[in-house]
C-alpha cells in the first residue's frame, strides 16, 4: 500500500504509465494463484454436469469404453427420446414425460398455497398489532428446524383422513405446511420494514385488512416475491420425499421417477438414458438459476438466514 | 359544545405511565397546538385521537359521540404525517382516493373532490405520478390533500414539516394556515418547533413529561407563562430567568437579585401578596430590554453590566451581559451589536410591567 | 364496545397459520412421541403398556443399523464440515480477486439448483467401477488408482460426503461472501499499512469478525445432515449392506419397508433430540451473538 502510493505519488510529476504497469504487476503476482486455484475449482464443479450430458449423448457401446470423460463419437439424442417417452419408472415404460406433467401439477397448487398461507401470515405478523406475536414467530422459528420425519406419519394420518393422500392435492398441502414457517419469517423480515406511518395512514384511510394487503401492502412486495417464488419452485421441483411419500401411484413427481428409473431398473443399466433423465430432470431449475440468478441467491441467502 | 375532548386520559406502555388524568378541550374550528420536548407525549396524545394508540384509561370525545373504542376510520377524522407516508405504489391520484374508496362515494364525488384538492394544493399537473417522482414539498402538499378529500371535521398533523427545508417550511407554514382560514376545519397539530406554533394556532397546549403545562391562546402562552417550564421553552432567545428575593419597604415591591441589582414590582399583578424575604425567579424577555445606554423613562429596573460577546442572527443581533454568575441575553439592533465589544460596561433598562415571576420552589407563576 | 374489526381481521388472518403450528407441528410431534410408547406395527395401536414404556427405544439402542445410523450421521457431519472451510476458501479469494466474481459465483452456485437425487445419480455413474472415473484412470496408466468407494461398506461414505460437498460448497461460500462484504474495507486498508501478512489478518481479524456467518453456517450445516436422506438413496439406497443408513433414512426404512410404525417413530423421537442438542446451543450462541454484535 504504501510502495504503491509513493509511487504514484512519484509517477503523477513524472509519468503516469510505469504507475499503471507497477500497480498491474503487483497485483497479478498474486492473482494468478488465485485465478488459477479458482479455476480448477470450477472444473471440479463442472466435471459432473460435463459427464452427464456426454454420456447422455454416447450410445452404450461407447460408454462401455469407459471413456467417461471423453467426447462423443457420434453425437446422438436418441437417450433423451428414449429418457422422455419410453423409460421405464417402477411398472410403467411412459418415459419420464409423465413425472414432468405431474411434477408441473404438483408445483401450481403447492406454489399458490404455501405462499398465501405464508404472505398472509407475514404480513398480519409483521404490520399489525396481534396478540402473541413474538412467541408465535418464535414457535415458527423453532418449527423451522422440526425434522419431517417426526411429523410424517401423523401427516399422512390426516392426509388421508381428509382424503387427500395419495392425490396432487395432498403433496401441494403437505409442502405448504413444511414451507409455512420460513417462508413466513422471510416474508415477515421483509415487511417489518415498511415505515410504520403507512400503515398507519392506511389504517385511517381504510382499516380494512384485506384492502390494505390488496392494493397497498401486496404491490410493494414484487422483489420478495420473486424470491420466495424462485425459492419454492426450485424446492418444490426438486423434493422427493414428499412427492413420494404422499403422491399416489399415478401423481408422483420427476424426482421420484429418476429415481426409480436409476435404481430400480430391470435388466442391464441404460446409463445415457438415466444421464438424459437426470438432465431433463434438472433442466427447469437450472434454466431459473441461470436466468434469475440474481434473485436465487437472495432466496437462499433469505431462507438460510430466517430468524 | 367541545369539538374534540379528552377526559381523564391515562395511558400507560408496560409499567411507564406516560399521561395521566389529562384533561383538554378545543372548540370546533379551532387550531389547536400541541408543543413540547419530544418524548414529551403530545405525539402519544394525538395517536390516541386518532385511534392508532389505545387508551389505557378515560374517553376521548368528537362531538359528543365517544369514539374512544372506534376504529380509526370511523372517527371522522384525516391526518398528516411526519414522512407522509404517501403509497410508494399508488399515483397522486390513487393516494387521493385511497382514503375515499371505503366510504363508499359515488364515482363522480370522488373525483370531484380529487379535482378540488388538487386545485387547491395546486397539484393538478402531479396527479399521474408516483410519489418517488415528486419532492419533498411536492409530497407534503399530496399529503395534505389526502387528508382533505375526506371531508374530515378533524385534521390531525403530526410534525409535517420537520422534514422540510427551512424555506419550504415558512411557505408550507403560510399554506396550513390559508386552508384552515378558509375551510375552517378542527386542528390539531404536533409540533416541537414553537415558531410553527406561534403563527398559526388559535390555541396552544404546551406539554412536558405527560402533563399539559399551559393551555392557553399564543398570547398568553409567550406573555404570561404558566411556569419555568413554559417560560424557558417559549420565545427564542430565551426568556432570562434571574433568582431574586422579595423585598418590601413599605408600599413598595421590589425584587433583589443575587448581586444586590433591583427590579422594581409594584405593578405586578401578584395572585397572593408577596412574603418579605421568599424566593423567586424573574423572568425578562430579552427583546423587552430598551436599546443599551439609552436614557431610560418609566424602568422597572436598570442594569450595569460589563459585555460578554454579541451573535448575529441575520436580522437580529443578541447580546450577552455578565449578569450574577450567569448571562443577561438582550436582543440588539445589528448596527448596535458591532458597537458592543467584550468587557465595555453598559446601561440597559427593563420596562414595567413586562417581567413575569414565579415561585422558585414550585415553578409556578405566582 | 363494539367490534373492531381492525382487531380481528389480522386475528382471524393468522388462524390457519397457527391451526398449522399447532396441528402439523405440535400436535403431530406429540402424536409420534405417543406412536413411540405404543406395540404399533404396521396400524397404529394406541394402548399403552406402561410396564414396557420403552420397549421401542431399548430395541432401537440394541439395533446394529440404528448404531451405523448414528455413526454415519456423525462420519457426514464431520466430512461436510469441509464444505464450509471450502466455501470460506472460496468466499475469501473471490472476495479479494474481483475479477470474474460473478462468474466463479455462477459456477459455484449451480449444484444448489439441482435435486440431490440427479446429484446422487451423477456422482454415482462418475463413481462407477467398470465405466466411470476408475476406469478412466486405468486406461490414463494410473493402474492403481481405485475409486471403487460405492461397492465398498467402509469407503461408501466417502462418496455421499464427497457429493454433499460438491453440493454444498457454494452454498456456504455464497453466505461468506455476503458476512465478508458486511466487513469494513477500512480494515484491509489499515492492515496493509500495517503491514499484517494476509494470512494473520484472515486469522487473527477476518475470521474472528465473521464468527456470526461461521455459526450461521454451521446450524445449516447440522441441519442439512440430519435431513440428508435424497442424497443416501440416490447414491447407494443405504447400501453395502446397512453401511451407508443415516437416522433420516432409518425412520423412514422402518415405515415403508419394515411397517413398523412404533419403531419408526421411536427412531424420529431421536432424531427430533439429536436436533434439539445440537440446535440448541447452536441457536443460543447465534442469538448471542447476534445481540452483542447489537450491542457494538
Amino acid at each position: 500500500m504504501t510502495d504503491v502510493a509513493s509511487a504514484a505519488a512519484i509517477g503523477a510529476t513524472v509519468d503516469s504509465r510505469p504507475v499503471v504497469r507497477r500497480r498491474r504487476k503487483r497485483i497479478t503476482g498474486r492473482s494468478i494463484a488465485v485465478l488459477v486455484f479458482l479455476t480448477v475449482c470450477a472444473l471440479f464443479f463442472c466435471v459432473p454436469l460435463y459427464v452427464v450430458l456426454t454420456t447422455s449423448l454416447k450410445t452404450m457401446d461407447e460408454i462401455r469404453q469407459g471413456q467417461i470423460f471423453a467426447l462423443p463419437q457420434t453425437w446422438t439424442l436418441e437417450a433423451w427420446r428414449f429418457a422422455w417417452t419410453e423409460a421405464c419408472s417402477g411398472i410403467t415404460c411412459e418415459g419420464l414425460r409423465v413425472g414432468f406433467l405431474n411434477s408441473v401439477l404438483i408445483l401450481v397448487p403447492s406454489l399458490i398455497l404455501s405462499v398465501a398461507l405464508s404472505i398472509v401470515t407475514g404480513y398480519a405478523l409483521a404490520l399489525w398489532d396481534v396478540r402473541w406475536a413474538g412467541a408465535f414467530l418464535f414457535l415458527l422459528f423453532m418449527c423451522a428446524f422440526v425434522p419431517f420425519q417426526i411429523i410424517m406419519y401423523p401427516l399422512i394420518a390426516m392426509t388421508r383422513s381428509i382424503g387427500v393422500y395419495g392425490t396432487i392435492w395432498g403433496v401441494a398441502v403437505v409442502h405448504a405446511v413444511l414451507a409455512m414457517p420460513v417462508l413466513t419469517l422471510i416474508f415477515r423480515n421483509y415487511y417489518k420494514d415498511v415505515p410504520q406511518e403507512i400503515m398507519s395512514a392506511a389504517i385511517m384511510d381504510s382499516g380494512s385488512f384485506w384492502r390494505i394487503f390488496g392494493e397497498i401492502i401486496l404491490p410493494m412486495s414484487g422483489n420478495i416475491l420473486i424470491v420466495v417464488l424462485i425459492l419454492q419452485i426450485t424446492s418444490i421441483w426438486n423434493d422427493y420425499l414428499i412427492g413420494v411419500t404422499f403422491g399416489g401411484f399415478n401423481t408422483q413427481p420427476m424426482t421420484v421417477n429418476l429415481a426409480n428409473m436409476v435404481t430400480v431398473s430391470t435388466g442391464t443399466a441404460s446409463y445415457n438414458v438415466d444421464m438424459a433423465a437426470a438432465l431433463l430432470t434438472a433442466l427447469p431449475p437450472l434454466l431459473i438459476y441461470f436466468l434469475l440468478g440474481k434473485f436465487f441467491v437472495a432466496g437462499i441467502t433469505a431462507g438460510a438466514i430466517k430468524g | 359544545m367541545p369539538r374534540v375532548s379528552f377526559e381523564r386520559i391515562h395511558k400507560a406502555f408496560g409499567a411507564v405511565t406516560v399521561l395521566r388524568d389529562l384533561d383538554l378541550s378545543i372548540e370546533h374550528g379551532e387550531f389547536l397546538v400541541l408543543l413540547g420536548p419530544s418524548g414529551c407525549g403530545k405525539t402519544t396524545l394525538l395517536n390516541m385521537l386518532a385511534g392508532l394508540t389505545d387508551v389505557t384509561g378515560g374517553r376521548i370525545l368528537i362531538g359528543d359521540r365517544d369514539v374512544t373504542d372506534l376504529d380509526p376510520k370511523d372517527r371522522g377524522l384525516a391526518m398528516v404525517f411526519q414522512s407522509y407516508a404517501l403509497y410508494p405504489t399508488k399515483t397522486v391520484r390513487g393516494n387521493l382516493r385511497f382514503g375515499l374508496a371505503s366510504a363508499r362515494l359515488p364515482r363522480e364525488e370522488v373525483e370531484r373532490r380529487v379535482a378540488w384538492a388538487a386545485r387547491l394544493l395546486q397539484i393538478e399537473p402531479l396527479l399521474d405520478r408516483k410519489p418517488a417522482q415528486l419532492s419533498g414539498g411536492q409530497r407534503q402538499r399530496v399529503a395534505i390533500g389526502r387528508a382533505l378529500v375526506k371531508h374530515a371535521e378533524v385534521l390531525l398533523f403530526d410534525e409535517p414539516l420537520s422534514n422540510l427545508d427551512a424555506k419550504l417550511r415558512t411557505e408550507m407554514r403560510l399554506e396550513i394556515k390559508r386552508l384552515h382560514d378558509e375551510l375552517s376545519p378542527t386542528v390539531v397539530y404536533v409540533t416541537h418547533d414553537q415558531i410553527e406554533a406561534m403563527t398559526m394556532a388559535t390555541k396552544i397546549a404546551v406539554m412536558n413529561n405527560g402533563v399539559i403545562q399551559q393551555f392557553g391562546t399564543p398570547d398568553e402562552i409567550y406573555e404570561r407563562p404558566a411556569n419555568l417550564f413554559v417560560a424557558g421553552f417559549i420565545g427564542a432567545p430565551a426568556m432570562n430567568l434571574k433568582r431574586a428575593r422579595i423585598l418590601r419597604r413599605g408600599g413598595l415591591v421590589a425584587g433583589v437579585f443575587g448581586n444586590g441589582q433591583q427590579i422594581d414590582l409594584g405593578d405586578y399583578a401578584f395572585a397572593k401578596a408577596p412574603q418579605e424575604g421568599s424566593e423567586i425567579v424573574v423572568g425578562m424577555r430579552p427583546e423587552y430590554f430598551g436599546p443599551p445606554d439609552a436614557p431610560a423613562r418609566e424602568a422597572a429596573a436598570v442594569f450595569d453590566l460589563p459585555v460578554a460577546h454579541t451573535e448575529r442572527t441575520g436580522s437580529d443581533a443578541t447580546g450577552y451581559l455578565r449578569f450574577d454568575e450567569g448571562l443577561l441575553s438582550l436582543r440588539v439592533e445589528p448596527g448596535q451589536a458591532a458597537r458592543l465589544a467584550g468587557g465595555q460596561k453598559v446601561r440597559v433598562a427593563f420596562p414595567k410591567g413586562k417581567a413575569s415571576l414565579f415561585d422558585a420552589a414550585t415553578g409556578g407563576r405566582l | 364496545m363494539s367490534i373492531r374489526w381492525t382487531r380481528i381481521a389480522p386475528q382471524l388472518a393468522l388462524s390457519p397459520a397457527l391451526a398449522v403450528t399447532t396441528v402439523a407441528f405440535l400436535g403431530s410431534i406429540l402424536w409420534t412421541v405417543y406412536l413411540s410408547l405404543t406395540r404399533s406395527r404396521q396400524v397404529p395401536d394406541y394402548g399403552i403398556d406402561w410396564a414396557e414404556w420403552s420397549r421401542q427405544y431399548g430395541r432401537l439402542f440394541a439395533d446394529d443399523g440404528w448404531r451405523i445410523a448414528l455413526w454415519n450421521l456423525v462420519t457426514l457431519g464431520i466430512g461436510s464440515a469441509l464444505a464450509i472451510v471450502f466455501g470460506f476458501v472460496l468466499a475469501a479469494m473471490i472476495d479479494r480477486e474481483k475479477r470474474g466474481e460473478s462468474f466463479f459465483r455462477t459456477v459455484f452456485l449451480y449444484p444448489l439448483a439441482v435435486s440431490l437425487i440427479v446429484t446422487g445419480v451423477a456422482w454415482r455413474w462418475i463413481l462407477n467401477p467398470s465405466m466411470g472415473l476408475e476406469a478412466a484412470l486405468h486406461r490414463a496408466g494410473f493402474e492403481g488408482a481405485s475409486f471403487n468407494w460405492l461397492a465398498q461398506g467402509d469407503t461408501a461414505m466417502y462418496a455421499i460426503i464427497l457429493a454433499s460437498i460438491w453440493q454444498s460448497s457454494g452454498f456456504y461460500m455464497a453466505l461468506m461472501i455476503a458476512g465478508l462484504k458486511s466487513i469494513n474495507s477500512e480494515i484491509w486498508s489499515a492492515a496493509r499499512l500495517d503491514g499484517v501478512s494476509l494470512w494473520r489478518l484472515y486469522v487473527e481479524i477476518i475470521i474472528p469478525m465473521m464468527r456470526f456467518t461461521f455459526l450461521t453456517c454451521a446450524i445449516l450445516l447440522s441441519l442439512g445432515v440430519i435431513k440428508a436422506y435424497d442424497i443416501v438413496l440416490a447414491m447407494t439406497n443405504g447400501g453395502p449392506g446397512q453401511s451407508t443408513w443415516v437416522p433420516a433414512y432409518f425412520v423412514i426404512n422402518a415405515l415403508s419397508q419394515k411397517q413398523n410404525l412404533g419403531y419408526a417413530s421411536a427412531a424420529a423421537v431421536m432424531m427430533l433430540l439429536i436436533t434439539a442438542v445440537v440446535f440448541l446451543p447452536l441457536v443460543l450462541l447465534t442469538a448471542w451473538q447476534a445481540r452483542r454484535r447489537n450491542a457494538a
